[in-house]
């Protein structure tokens, strides 16, 4: 079969390769229908997660139908449109129990790397590295999928592709990091990031009843992207964030700062360009410059959410601002599996439509393309999805 | 002088003791119903088996484990927990770089059993 594969830093290519097989009993075969490319893999293009090898597949947002189960998977069926979570659950342990299933104890086999690196492993992830469990991406026209059960859910038919796709990862992601915060009526929350993930946390923020919710990014079709949906934009290389938010506030901060931008973000002035350089020879592995504006902004005793991806060290961590304002500071890869049967629900309702996100709907082929113009941020790109099917 | 400043920077001593915890209880770890893999374990191995706090199951630790122990004490986990232990051999990929199969079995083993 075809499929995307990591070839290099900032290479992917469009490989054959052998298709999937079932490799444990509670396994499903699933036939992609479409994949999408996601900010996490841009750290693994730039080369950030070193546990890459040339020939992975990558891809982990996707949706697709059934079309073989393991012997002793009991609720999916052949023949199922389902939606996928990016991040692999086992069910059983005491993480998945408690609804923590990023922190699954059982679906990394290489927790070596982060044991060493963090002190304990997270869950294993499709297409995102060894040191996640090393397990092949679904930018391929088949995919396979342990603890089919758990992992895999069923999409009401009046769900399009298009949208269902994003309930494998942008929209849970978006929405636990509203949740994290305990987004509330009369609650103003600031959203860092207008890609997939911040659009649809302040998506889900407006749907948790927020009163208001800021956007902040600098490319003025993802602003008004993160406008059509209800939030206010703030451009921030032509505004200066901190003081626009206390003037927004009425001199408070936001009640709830999500931070949806990640190791790599951009920035503007001296900060940036020590960042950079520092990240450049390795002495921090992460730039943190919208992660300190957040906590810098964010209101006394308020909450911090962070969903970007952070791998290693962060400089100048502001621990004075976080400790003397007595913030809250919550994080995490994704719990999907606690979200996307209410998000599917949601969708079917009409209450949440994620397909605006689907700017690029391209074939397999094009996946070089599709990942530069996601990459670069061309032609107004902020989701390319690949459709097996499609030539 | 000397002597403190050799003092202080040797490192504390390591537990010998590698530690996971369980969903089951201590007494399906123990007597007839000891899984075959503990029971294995335990010949090669000084095993200890006690209650987690708070009903979080069992804490398995085992002394001495080296790499290959880890990753087995790991797989008992996993089979107690799910059932069975996941397969990431046999996947589709794509070329490989002569260097990437000649340093692949040492990064394999560095991720799966990590250095400790
Ligand atoms: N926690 C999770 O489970 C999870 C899941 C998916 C993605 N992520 C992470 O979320 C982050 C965003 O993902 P995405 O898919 O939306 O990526 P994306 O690349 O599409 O969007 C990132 C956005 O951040 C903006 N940005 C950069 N610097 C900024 C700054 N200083 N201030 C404000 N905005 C800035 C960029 O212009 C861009 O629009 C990434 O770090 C990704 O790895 C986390
Ligand atoms: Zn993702
Ligand atoms: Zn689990």
């Amino acid at each position: 079969m075809r499929a995307l594969c990591w070839t290099g830093v900032n290479e992917v290519s469009v490989e054959d390769v052998p298709e999937p097989r079932l490799l444990n009993r509670q396994d499903a075969l699933v036939k992609v229908t479409a994949s999408s490319v996601c900010g996490s893999d841009l750290h693994l293009l730039d080369g950030y997660v070193p546990a890459m090898l040339a020939g992975d597949v990558l891809g982990h947002e996707f949706v697709g139908e059934v079309v073989e189960v393991g012997p002793d998977v009991r609720e999916r069926r052949p023949g199922e449109r389902v939606t996928v979570c990016s991040i692999i659950g086992c069910g059983r342990c005491h993480y998945c129990r408690e609804g923590l299933w990023s922190l699954c104890d059982n679906t990394n086999p290489n927790p070596g790397f982060q044991e060493k690196l963090n002190g304990h492993a997270s869950a294993g992830i499709f297409g995102y590295s060894h040191a996640m469990g090393g397990f092949a991406g679904s930018h391929a026209e088949y995919v396979r999928v342990p603890y089919a059960d758990v992992n895999a859910f069923p999409v009401p038919e009046n769900v399009p592709d298009a949208s269902a796709v994003f309930a494998s990862d942008a929209v849970p992601t978006g929405w636990m990091g509203a949740d994290l915060g305990q987004v509330g009526p009369g609650d103003v929350v600031a959203v860092w990031g207008c890609g997939g993930v911040g659009q649809m946390a302040a998506l889900a923020s407006l749907r948790m009843g927020a009163d208001r919710v800021i956007a902040i990014d600098r490319f003025p079709e993802r602003l008004d992207m993160a406008a059509a949906l209800g939030a206010d934009p703030l451009d921030y290389e032509h505004t200066d964030v901190l003081d626009a938010l206390k003037e927004l506030t009425g001199g408070r901060g936001p009640d709830v700062c999500i931070e949806a931008v990640g190791m790599e973000c951009h920035g503007t002035g001296a900060q940036y360009a020590y960042d950079r350089a520092k990240q450049a020879v390795r002495l921090q592995t992460d730039r943190g410059l919208s992660l300190r504006q957040a906590i810098q902004a964010c209101r006394k005793g308020g909450t911090v959410s962070v969903l970007g991806v952070y791998l290693g060290l962060v400089d100048k961590f502001p621990m004075g601002a976080l400790m003397n304002k007595g913030l809250t500071l919550r994080s995490g890869q994704q719990h999907g599996q606690r979200y996307i049967p209410i998000i599917l629900d949601r969708m079917s309702k009409g209450e949440i439509d994620a397909s605006p996100l689907l700017t690029h709907p391209m074939s397999l082929e094009d996946g070089p393309k599709g990942y530069e113009l996601f990459k670069e941020k061309l032609d107004g790109c902020v989701r390319a999805v690949f459709q097996p099917s499609r030539s | 002088m000397l002597a403190a400043r050799v003092m202080r920077s040797a490192r504390p001593a390591r537990t010998t003791w590698f530690a996971v915890t369980v969903e089951a209880d201590p007494s399906e770890l123990s007597g007839p119903s000891r899984p075959d893999a503990l029971a294995r374990l335990a010949e090669r191995h000084e095993v200890r088996v006690t209650r987690a706090p708070g009903g979080r199951g069992s804490e398995i630790a085992v002394r001495a484990a080296d790499g290959r122990t880890r990753e087995e004490v790991r797989a008992l986990k996993q089979l107690l927990e799910t059932g069975e232990v996941l397969v990431v051999e046999g996947q589709p990929e794509g070329h490989r770089t002569v260097l990437g199969r000649v340093a692949r079995p040492a990064f394999r083993q560095l991720t799966r059993r990590g250095a400790r």
